[in-house]
């Protein structure tokens, strides 16, 4: 396809010549509109900066959250010890009986 | 070179804008419009003024200014902004519907059979409807391979300089040419098949 004489290439070829008489200088006033709206914009306040990072932060404290329920999973999910019963003066009343 | 531009000291104009010179801002804009306006032209997507685009750009130019660290001429600088900011464009609209011969005009039509026939060699008058040509059948391609295309093709820029302008690699230059090529090539058939339906 980027041989010199393929299609595209003769159709480029001629396209570049096309003559473009249309003003490369600003329009009046351009200059000025843009500098008016660049100085309009407001600085970057706290509350903005904040904004960005937030969700950043969210969702690596999310990723954390899921790392750790993972990785303490099978303590969760484990038996819990009968610490109750043996510290219980009744149940041992009862057992004793 | 342009006398003005001889006598244009950008970076004497940039450290006056740093400080707050609204004129030396407006200096600047006005020294750099005709290189931005040109390449907001050979890429501007299709309902987008040029106007528009343009300011878009200067725009990025001024929030960014702290980012430049003089690395690059600053006009280079600020070409990567205009393209970049034409590729987001690009991206941003859908692509054409599908190109048919019948769309064409009769000096489009002219030129395209010229040279898909080699029976006649185009006129120098076919310029403008080769060029119009040239763009709708660049509105078939995914935006990035357009652009790769128009900087090639129409720009004659090399592999190296599409490079530095859009921050892609060589090998995602080259490899997006060649897609978009064989794309072409497809379209050529296809319409050339048509034609003689």
């Amino acid at each position: 396809m980027n041989h010199p004489h393929s299609p595209w290439q003769k159709l480029t070829a001629l396209a570049r010549q096309a003559p473009d008489e249309r003003s490369a200088a600003a329009p009046y006033g351009f200059a000025t509109r843009v500098v008016a709206r660049v100085a309009s914009q407001p600085a970057l306040s706290p509350g903005a900066v904040f904004e960005r990072f937030a969700l950043r932060g969210l969702m690596i404290a999310v990723a954390f959250g899921v790392a750790a329920i993972a990785f303490n999973y099978s303590t969760l999910t484990a038996e819990p010890a009968d610490d109750y019963a043996s510290a219980d003066p009744v149940a041992e009343l009862l057992e004793l009986s | 070179m342009d006398p003005a531009e001889a006598v244009f000291d950008v970076a004497a104009c940039l450290e006056r804008v740093r400080q707050n010179d609204q004129a030396s801002a407006r200096a600047l804009v006005e020294h750099l419009y005709p290189m931005v306006i040109r390449i907001v032209r050979s890429h501007l997507p299709r309902r987008v003024a040029e106007e528009d685009l343009a300011q878009d750009i200067f725009l990025k130019m001024f929030t960014r200014l702290e980012q430049y660290q003089g690395a690059v001429p600053f006009p280079h600088w600020v070409s990567r902004i205009a393209v970049t900011t034409c590729i987001d464009q690009l991206r941003a609209q859908k692509r054409r519907p599908e190109f048919r011969w019948a769309d064409l005009s009769e000096n489009e039509a002219k030129v395209l059979d010229a040279v898909m026939t080699d029976e006649r060699d185009p006129r120098p008058g076919d310029a403008l409807a080769a060029h119009e040509l040239v763009h709708k059948l660049l509105g078939q391609l995914k935006s990035d391979d357009q652009l790769v295309i128009r900087l090639l093709d129409l720009e004659q820029k090399t592999i190296a300089e599409i490079s530095a302008l859009t921050g892609w690699n060589q090998t995602l230059v080259k490899v997006r040419a060649f897609r978009a090529r064989r794309k072409l090539q497809k379209l050529f058939q296809e319409l050339q098949s048509k034609e003689h339906a």
